[in-house]
């Protein structure tokens, strides 16, 4: 009986969290390839640090993966798998040329990370490479998603609110739309260069 | 030599400045194999980074871990598995997966100083000499090349000039070999000790007058030894000219020794011969039984503070890898014997026979190269040397029975040049070429108005000539160059030596030439 009790009172509680917390999906059309699609930090709401520590990886002379998403404060890991010397260097972030950085150089096997505060995209370059590039795009929630090669994309998780949404796309303008969430919730865009 | 040909020399001369430097390469056939930038492996094509020296080295490879770079995959000639069952099969081997061409285009323009027709004031009465315009717009090259590497660390070279080699011609191909990289693995050596070269190709000078990145040559590579009319050597061998033979070298340019060692054809007489004795007739390009020595050593000293960056192919700067600070010291020979063959007689002084010479020559260079940041000095310094047989004429003969020594035919120079980055797409040069040769100096004008010069760079009572280019590179993408160059000859009076009056104005012609070449 008793177990019975917890096991009515499990359901409930996940219910109610799905109740009040829905999805983003959506097409990001316009451009071709992959987009990130981000929710805006709504006023006064603060988000737990995050916990994951991607790694962007310098294979055969490219950036893997080439577009990397995480949340603002998230450390990213950088590795260079090539024999050969590569740098990281972005020359601003969210386009704001304060925050460039050069992260210097470093051997096969190594790994430097660097912790990411600002939000915005962070264009990667190689100072040796000039055909290398990668992105980090540092979305201010823990809302955001990469979409997939045909621009398809879904949060999930997000609660139940009014929203300011943003699709990034490489040397597109960006495009912030307002979006209720409230269960599933749709929201298209259409970019350009 | 009549005064027109030498005056239509002058022209030669200024022309094939521009067009035969031209030969300078940067390899799109690797970009597009390796996925990346022509920047990768060149400073300011073609120009070589460090990183393009231990390309070139490794034997067009990239110097660790190649096939992880490689986007496209080479075609198999054969399974790598195939290669156990050597000798009863063809040792498997690849070539690239795509046609390993690249293709370059130039065009220049070039403007020469108003003394440009104080040679013609000197023909005799009655002459009028060639005329000489002011401006010129000149087609440039259009050459093939084609590089990479067949596995079992077999490179291969070929380019071509085909807009000038024409149908039958000669003189189109400019380097084309095969270079077996690291064959001292078969007799237990260390690795890079030891690879060999095959085929025509440039000799291994410490500064590539075929991939020079000047819109002119370096005047010292190609200084020929010819001697005076009363001199026996007519040697037109210069450094930079084509080489034929087998190169065998070791060590690496970016760091540490490097040595070629070379055996090349001998021909002094700048020409083929082919005769119609020989089945199937073939050419000959040796002119004599002799081949010619060369050899190179140079050492690079890294001079990175921090010792793990300073043994890497480029050192670990605090934004990123950069060509390390190096100085390079190093020192070529190369010895031939010339052969002068001229009709003499035996000694009872009738009957008729060959009479044969074969006249030592030696160069000798001592070069340097110091990198720093974005600066680049380097310099060399090169004597030449020919042993000079005059024929023998006894009294009472009228040929010669045989050679005499007299006195030896040399000269001497270099060049140096610095290269500035200003950005890395921009790049200053300053540089000064000189050469001093009294056979030059003899060869020009004296006192006789009525037989001037065979080019304007000699000096009537100087045996040397200076030459100061300042000159700028822009990048306007990394494939597509814009060069321009001001050529300043310090300009010289010839005076009468009898009388101390100057008989004809200034002659040394400055001229500024500007460059647009391409890529692809
Ligand atoms: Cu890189």
């Amino acid at each position: 009986m008793k177990r019975n009790v917890l096991v009515v009172v499990a359901v409930l509680v996940v219910l109610s969290l799905a109740a009040n917390a829905g999805t983003i999906s959506g097409k990001v059309s316009g451009v071709a390839g992959e987009s990130v699609v981000y929710v805006e930090a709504p006023a006064g709401k603060t988000f737990p640090a995050p916990t994951q520590q991607p790694v962007i990886d310098q294979k055969g002379l490219m950036f893997h993966p080439h577009i990397v998403v995480v949340q603002q404060g998230t450390t990213v890991e950088f590795l260079n798998s090539d024999s050969v010397a590569h740098n990281v260097f972005w020359i601003s972030i969210g386009g704001n040329k304060k925050l460039g950085h050069n992260m210097g150089t470093w051997p096969k096997g190594e790994k430097r990370p660097f912790k990411f505060d600002n939000p915005g995209a962070v264009p990667l370059l190689c100072n040796v490479h000039p055909e290398m590039s990668g992105y980090v795009v540092v979305a201010p929630t823990a809302y955001f998603a990469l979409t997939d090669k045909s621009g398809e994309y879904k949060i999930e998780n997000v609660p139940d609110g009014s929203y300011k949404v943003t699709a990034w796309h490489e040397g597109a303008k960006n495009q912030t739309k307002p979006v209720a969430v409230a269960g599933d919730s749709k929201a298209d865009f259409t970019l350009s260069k | 030599m009549d005064t027109r040909q030498r005056v239509s020399l002058f022209f030669a001369f200024i022309f094939t400045v521009v067009l035969l430097t031209g030969s300078s390469y940067a390899i799109p056939a690797f970009s597009r194999q390796y996925g990346t930038s022509c920047s990768t492996c060149h400073v300011n094509f073609p120009k070589l980074n460090d990183f393009g020296k231990a390309f070139k080295d490794a034997g067009f490879k990239f110097p660790k871990d190649d096939e992880t770079f490689i986007k496209v995959p080479p075609v198999m000639l054969g399974a790598p598995a195939q290669a156990e069952l050597w000798p009863h099969t063809i040792f498997p081997g690849t070539i690239p997966g795509l046609p390993p061409i690249g293709l370059r285009f130039n065009t220049f323009f070039q403007v020469l100083g108003k003394n440009r027709h104080n040679f013609n004031l000197q023909l005799p009465a009655g002459q009028v000499g060639p005329f000489i315009p002011r401006t010129d717009f000149q087609p440039g090259l259009f050459s093939i090349f084609m590089a990479g590497n067949f596995g079992s660390d077999i490179a291969f070279w070929v380019d071509d000039d085909i807009s000038v080699g024409g149908s039958g011609a000669s003189g189109g191909l400019g380097d084309g070999y095969l270079k077996f990289v690291n064959i001292g693995r078969f007799f237990k050596l260390p690795a890079n000790v030891l690879s060999m070269r095959v085929g025509q190709f440039e000799l291994d000078l410490p500064f590539s007058p075929a991939r020079s990145w000047n819109l002119s040559g370096w005047d010292i590579y190609d200084q020929a030894n010819i001697g005076t009319s009363s001199q026996n050597v007519n040697n037109s061998f210069a450094l930079s000219s084509a080489a034929q033979g087998v190169e065998f070298s070791g060590g690496h340019t970016y760091r540490g020794y490097h040595y070629s060692v070379a055996v090349v054809n001998q021909n002094t007489s700048g020409s083929s011969a082919s005769p119609a004795n020989v089945s199937p007739q073939v050419g000959f390009v040796s002119d004599s039984n002799f081949k010619d020595l060369y050899g190179r050593f140079s050492y690079r000293f890294n001079l990175e503070r921090d010792p793990a960056s300073r043994n890497e192919t480029q050192a670990a700067g605090a934004t990123g890898p950069r060509d390390h600070t190096y100085l390079t010291l190093g020192t070529l020979y190369f010895y031939g014997r010339s052969v002068q063959r001229a009709t003499g007689v035996e000694s009872d002084g009738t009957t008729k026979t060959v009479i044969t010479a074969r006249e030592p020559f030696y160069r000798v260079g001592a070069d340097f190269s110091f990198n720093y940041r974005k600066l680049n000095l380097f310099g060399q310094y090169l004597v030449g040397r020919d042993h000079n047989l005059i024929p023998l004429t006894p009294e009472g003969f009228e040929l010669p029975v045989g050679f005499i020594r007299s006195n030896p035919v040399k000269f001497n120079g270099g060049f140096v040049e610095a290269d500035y980055m200003i950005h890395p797409w921009l790049m200053a040069i300053m540089r000064w070429d000189g050469v001093t040769s009294s056979a030059d100096r003899i060869n020009g004008i004296g006192a006789d108005a009525g037989n001037p010069p065979p080019s304007p760079f000699l000096s009537p009572f100087r045996s040397a000539r200076n030459r100061f280019t300042p000159g700028v590179q822009v990048l306007i993408h990394a494939n597509i160059k814009t060069s321009f160059e001001y050529q300043i000859r310090p300009q010289q009076i010839v005076y009468d030596p009898a009388t101390g009056n100057a008989i004809t104005n200034p002659f040394r012609t400055n001229s500024a030439v500007a460059g647009l070449e391409w890529v692809y």
